[in-house]
């Protein structure tokens, strides 16, 4: 924590109500100036049976360097072995003048994010609810950030997103399923077969069916086994 | 299934990373030392009383795991898990911000969770006792509750943050704890392979025809896997697997 900040005037990371997109961007923007990142990037990836596509919820990156780096590269820098859940210590990934990564970035991506201002990145991982985010904080020189500090502004991105899960549903994989339907298809993940689930919450076998085939439909599954792989695989049950 | 998820099946630490915290190096690897860690959280705020709760997924209700009187379970515990699912358990579904109740007597307590505006405040759960509940995530859509008591809880804004990311390392622990049955499952390869086809919608045939087996075999793989992970029926098995990161 910066000391001259917290004395003399309120952190505004600490004090944040968000509503708005403008918010969120605000908020990222004075929590990249407290610990000193020189850019973000909040993702989200959402999967379906038909494979994997990320999004970009809401990022500082100019926009040639979201062009020029692929979306394979920023998938493969969340999702490698380095990116932190909340609660580990952060961990960078150095660009500046370093080889290829194998299985996350080839050389030739490392040199293009280190010519665009992203010569160290820290991938985490934040959970905001139930649902998946992930976020890279860069700067052009290696070396410049806390560890401590960071873990403690992606927890705190962590309550700043909860504020607004309208904006996130947006963008993100969200809950297709109504209350109804998730409670039927809770229970077939459980075994329960159709008459079972329709004694336990005490509506019809047909009622059922309709249920559990609405939500097979809302997940364009092929039946109600990959229908509960897809809803446990995206956080949903 | 990836080196990591393999490495991680003998030893819930392995290929997971470095706390944070460096207070908590090594990942608790039985209750009791669960227990001992979210004691040393409990202290650092000065909280008189903890709980951890498992979320069940359809977020209706909340699991006592382990309290502060480990191994029995305090009566405050078990009002928490009666009269909290309602509040608590729909809360974390879509939040991860701190959930606190007081009773309006501006208690150390109070005065503190009232300088955090990103978190949110819930009716009084426990009468005359100030309370704050963490949401705590994991891999495979798990998702917990660490709840600390007190009337002088000491929750500056570093405090407030570091005790939730010392939650979320415990809660890691605690999840690969409890998935251990499934995960020390010796499923084979081909078991795998044809459970992952009946998580994508192929059937029996259409497994078969795909891995080049008959479908008898395909069936018998399939019956071996619900056996293996104790479910009743494909749809649990498969259910069961992705949870435990048996199959992606």
């Amino acid at each position: 924590m910066n000391m001259a900040i917290s004395a003399a005037e309120p952190d505004p990371t600490m004090s944040a109500r968000l509503s708005s997109r403008g918010d969120l961007t605000a908020f990222m923007m004075d929590l990249c100036r407290r610990i000193g990142a020189d850019s973000y990037m909040l993702m989200a990836i959402m999967r379906d049976p038909k494979g994997s596509e990320l999004r970009i919820v809401a990022s500082n990156w100019v926009y040639d360097a979201i062009q020029l780096i692929s979306r394979r590269a920023l998938t493969a820098l969340v999702q490698c072995l380095a990116c932190a859940a909340p609660g580990l210590q952060p961990k960078p990934i150095v660009t500046r003048r370093a080889p290829a990564l194998p299985g996350v970035i080839t050389g030739e991506e490392a040199r293009l994010l280190d010519v665009l201002g992203h010569g160290e990145i820290y991938p985490l991982s934040l959970h905001v609810g139930r649902q998946r985010l992930f976020l890279l904080f860069s700067t052009e020189e290696p070396g410049q950030l806390d560890p401590i500090e960071l873990s403690r502004a992606q927890m705190q991105c962590c309550y700043a997103l909860s504020q607004v899960p309208g904006l996130l549903a947006a963008t993100a994989q969200q809950d297709p399923l109504s209350d109804r339907e998730r409670e039927c298809l809770f229970w077939v993940s459980e075994g329960k077969t159709t008459e079972e689930v329709a004694v336990i919450l005490g509506v019809s076998g047909n009622t059922v069916n309709s249920y559990v085939t609405n939500a097979v439909q809302k997940f364009s599954a092929r039946n109600r086994t990959s229908a509960v792989a897809a809803a446990i695989r995206n956080g949903i049950l | 299934m990836s080196a990591r998820r393999a490495a991680n099946m003998g030893n819930p630490s392995a290929g997971y990373g470095t706390p944070c915290n460096p207070e908590d190096e090594g990942l608790p690897d039985s209750i009791l030392a669960a227990v001992s860690r979210c004691r040393s959280i409990a202290m650092a705020i000065e909280a008189e009383d903890f709980g951890l709760f498992l979320v069940d997924p359809s977020f209706e209700l909340l699991q006592p795991c382990f309290d502060s009187s480990y191994p029995q379970v305090s009566p405050r515990t078990t009002f928490i898990a009666e009269n909290g699912a309602d509040s608590l358990a729909k809360h974390t579904r879509v939040s991860t911000a701190p959930c606190w109740w007081a009773d309006g007597s501006m208690s150390r307590s109070e005065c503190e969770f009232l300088r955090h505006p990103l978190t949110e405040r819930t009716a009084e759960l426990l009468p005359g006792v100030p309370g704050i509940a963490f949401p705590v995530f994991a891999d495979r859509g798990r998702c917990g509750l660490v709840i600390f008591y007190g009337q002088a809880l000491s929750l500056n804004p570093e405090q407030l943050v570091d005790a939730h990311a010392r939650c979320f390392w415990l809660f890691h622990a605690v999840a690969a704890l409890s998935t251990t049955p499934e995960r020390q499952t010796n499923m084979t390869p081909r078991e795998t392979e044809c459970l992952k086809l009946t998580a994508e919608g192929y059937t029996s045939d259409q497994i078969a025809a795909a891995l080049n087996l008959s479908p008898h075999t395909a069936n018998q793989y399939l019956t071996n896997c619900t056996q293996k992970l104790n479910a009743v029926n494909r749809a649990h098995a498969v259910a069961k697997a992705i949870r435990a990161g048996l199959i992606d």
